[in-house]
């Protein structure tokens, strides 16, 4: 097997019409890699996967699986297998037909087909007395099931996740993801998968691609997503969080100096580490987690603090989540572990601190 | 919320219920019916009803066999109809549901109109064109093939011309909406397990449209055993089939009982075939 990306999209463009759903994406995902797709509806990423599949041709740009141009190269005959949203099982076969379908298309003999069908099976933990039944007869987990090991049977080089789970309840959602995430360790099969649940994305993928708008906004691993978000959008997007405005004075290779007419900082600088790269002199977010502010005194020492009034109170069972607002009218959101006494009350005025270490300073644009 | 419909027969409020109904199937369907049965065993004399009970005219159904062979003959025209009609219509379906799905409206409006548009209006229109002197030799002779090569009018393939012709409409319309009916991303998952474009028209397409073949074949045979139109027009009377017979032998021959027998004998041949039919059909579809 060759170092290169199993999968290299180059600048791909998909227009419909006069709409434009891709707008220039670029992506390369390593071999055995498991990476998410996630953005909100309309962002394009089902049009990226139907490109990678071969539903549609791209306007412009390549697509290459394993250095191999996929341009013209009809579904069919590409070396990748895709799970819908809706599994799309045939409901006039049985499991047994559904799964080894790929197979009987490629002309392997009935009892090769049957003996690779039951090794399936085996792998997705489903019951042997399944395969003759029809799909409508299995639950909507056992469904998702067999549609992965129709997918699975062929062999293929990526397996394509259009949102699979979505239609599932919270709790069934919960188990097919520590499913996916064995499966793919079992096989070591590049999985490619779309989803609008950025958590279930943090969960499965070793990267995650933020998509907005048919451009590719952020490309990394979860933590870089979430700790290091490359603009306000996918900051938000990732979670609940504090973007609070400061102005960037001053930039060397080690630190960065800024102001805020509310935060009062004694250092009143960065380290350049915390800051995003094309960050300026001027206006900037700092963008800090809700789980990282604290109640503090007004003395204390801690690097970051300012006050404010708490203003809702949300007991989530595990967490306590607050809203309080700034002398300036900002709104903030802390998270804290639940406790049996609340370190603050509805409608007092605190003093809100948090540390410089997992803070990130961000170029303001769209949120 | 949901009651459990666990009602009694007794119960007098089903019966007012169901009245409506019962009294519009009465009125409707099973009087007529009747009526059709007790015909059979009166007599016509001198062009007179006689309320004289016997078995004569069952006797002459079935001594005669030339009423069985019209019958034999209606039902072979109907399956022909039916098997030529779904062979036609099934293309055209599958691309107006696929190929068309832009014009999707339009494409309903001008099955609509077929529907409405006055069979008998058609059916001398396909005379006008297929006569000796009509348009259709003209063209041909024009094309430089020997004079009156078209000479099917008033033939059984001119009567199978003409019920294709009216009754294609009905297969078109149930398999087209059977096919649209049919999830898109299942044609994907075809395309992305393998198949090539005719494969996954015959592994999923096909068997998914089932349902609106079986539709349209039972519509279209009732409707062709029913034909009287196309063999009086277009076969030229010359080999009747069982609607024409029966309007004869009720019009012309004034024979009522008669021309009621011969009705209920098709209808009960024609519902013993829909039901072997869908028999046949049943079982393939538990048997896959």
């Amino acid at each position: 097997m060759t170092d290169g990306p199993i999968l290299s999209i180059t600048g791909v463009h998909k227009s419909y019409g006069a709409y434009p759903a891709l707008k220039g994406v670029s992506l390369d995902v390593r071999p055995g890699e498991f990476i998410a797709l996630v953005g909100p509806s309309g962002c394009g990423k089902t049009t990226l996967l139907k490109q990678i599949a071969g539903f549609e041709d791209t306007t412009s740009g390549t697509i290459r699986i394993e250095g191999q141009d996929m341009a013209g190269v009809p579904a069919a005959l590409r070396p990748t297998s895709m799970v819908f949203q809706k599994l799309a099982l045939f409901p006039h076969m049985t499991v047994a037909q559904n799964i080894g379908f790929p197979l009987k298309l490629r002309k392997v003999e009935p009892r090769a087909i049957a003996t690779q069908v039951e090794e399936m099976i085996r792998l997705m933990e489903l019951k042997p007395e399944y395969l003759t039944r029809y799909p409508r007869a299995l639950s909507g987990g056992e469904q998702q099931r067999v549609a992965l090991a129709r997918s699975m049977i062929s062999s293929p080089k990526l397996l394509l996740l259009d949102e699979p789970l979505s239609a599932l309840d919270v709790k069934l959602k919960k188990v097919l993801q520590a499913e996916l995430k064995r499966l793919h360790r079992s096989v070591g099969v590049t999985f490619v998968h779309v989803t609008h649940d950025l958590e279930e994305a943090m969960m499965l993928a070793d990267r995650i691609c933020v998509m907005r708008a048919g451009k590719i906004l952020q490309l990394g691993e979860p933590a870089d997503i979430y700790y290091r978000p490359a603009d306000p959008f996918v900051a938000g997007f990732i979670g609940e969080t504090n973007l609070m405005p400061i102005t960037v004075t001053g930039r060397n290779a080690d630190r960065v100096t800024y102001t805020s007419s509310e935060i009062a900082d004694a250092q009143a600088s960065l380290p350049a580490s915390l800051v995003a790269a094309d960050v300026g002199q001027g206006a900037a977010l700092m963008n800090v987690r809700p789980e990282l502010i604290r109640r503090c005194d007004k003395d204390a020492d801690v690097d970051c603090k300012l006050p404010a009034t708490v203003t809702e109170v949300f007991t989530k069972g595990g967490t306590v989540q607050y809203r309080a607002r700034s002398r300036q009218g900002h709104e903030l959101a802390i998270e804290i572990q639940g406790a049996s006494h609340l370190p603050m009350q509805l409608g007092e005025d605190v003093w809100l601190g948090w540390s410089k270490k997992e803070i990130w300073v961000l170029k303001p644009g769209e949120a | 919320m949901d009651m459990e419909v666990s009602r009694s027969w007794r119960d007098p409020e089903l019966w007012v219920k169901a009245l409506p109904s019962v009294i519009l199937q009465t009125t409707c369907f099973l009087a007529p019916l009747v009526m059709t049965f007790v015909l059979t065993f009166q007599k016509t004399q001198n062009f007179q009803l006689n309320w004289t009970w016997n078995l004569a005219t069952w006797t002459d159904v079935f001594s005669k066999p030339h009423y069985w062979t019209i019958l034999g003959h209606t039902l072979v025209m109907a399956v022909a109809c039916v098997a030529v009609c779904i062979v036609i219509a099934l293309p055209i379906a599958y691309g107006l549901a696929t190929r068309f799905k832009r014009l999707d409206s339009e494409i309903k409006v001008l099955i609509t109109f077929a529907f409405i548009t006055d069979a008998t209006l058609k059916t001398f229109g396909w005379v006008l064109f297929l006569d000796k002197k009509g348009a259709a030799n003209y063209l041909l002779m024009q094309m430089g093939f020997p004079p009156e090569t078209v000479a099917f009018l008033f033939t059984d393939w001119a009567t199978l011309l003409g019920m294709v012709y009216n009754l294609l409409p009905f297969a078109i319309f149930t398999i087209y909406l059977s096919i649209d009916n049919i999830d898109r991303s299942l044609i994907l998952a075809a395309y992305d397990a393998g198949a090539g474009k005719f494969r996954a028209f015959w592994e999923v397409t096909l068997p998914l449209s089932r349902p609106g073949i079986w539709a349209g074949s039972v519509l279209i045979f009732l409707l062709g055993v029913g034909v009287f139109l196309e063999p009086k027009v277009l076969g030229g009377g010359k080999s009747p089939m069982s609607a024409e017979l029966i309007r004869q032998t009720f019009e012309t021959r004034v024979n009522w009982p008669l021309g009621a027998a011969l009705t209920l004998v098709l209808m009960a041949v024609a519902i013993f075939v829909v039901l072997l039919f869908s028999r046949v059909a049943g079982m393939r579809k538990a048997g896959q």
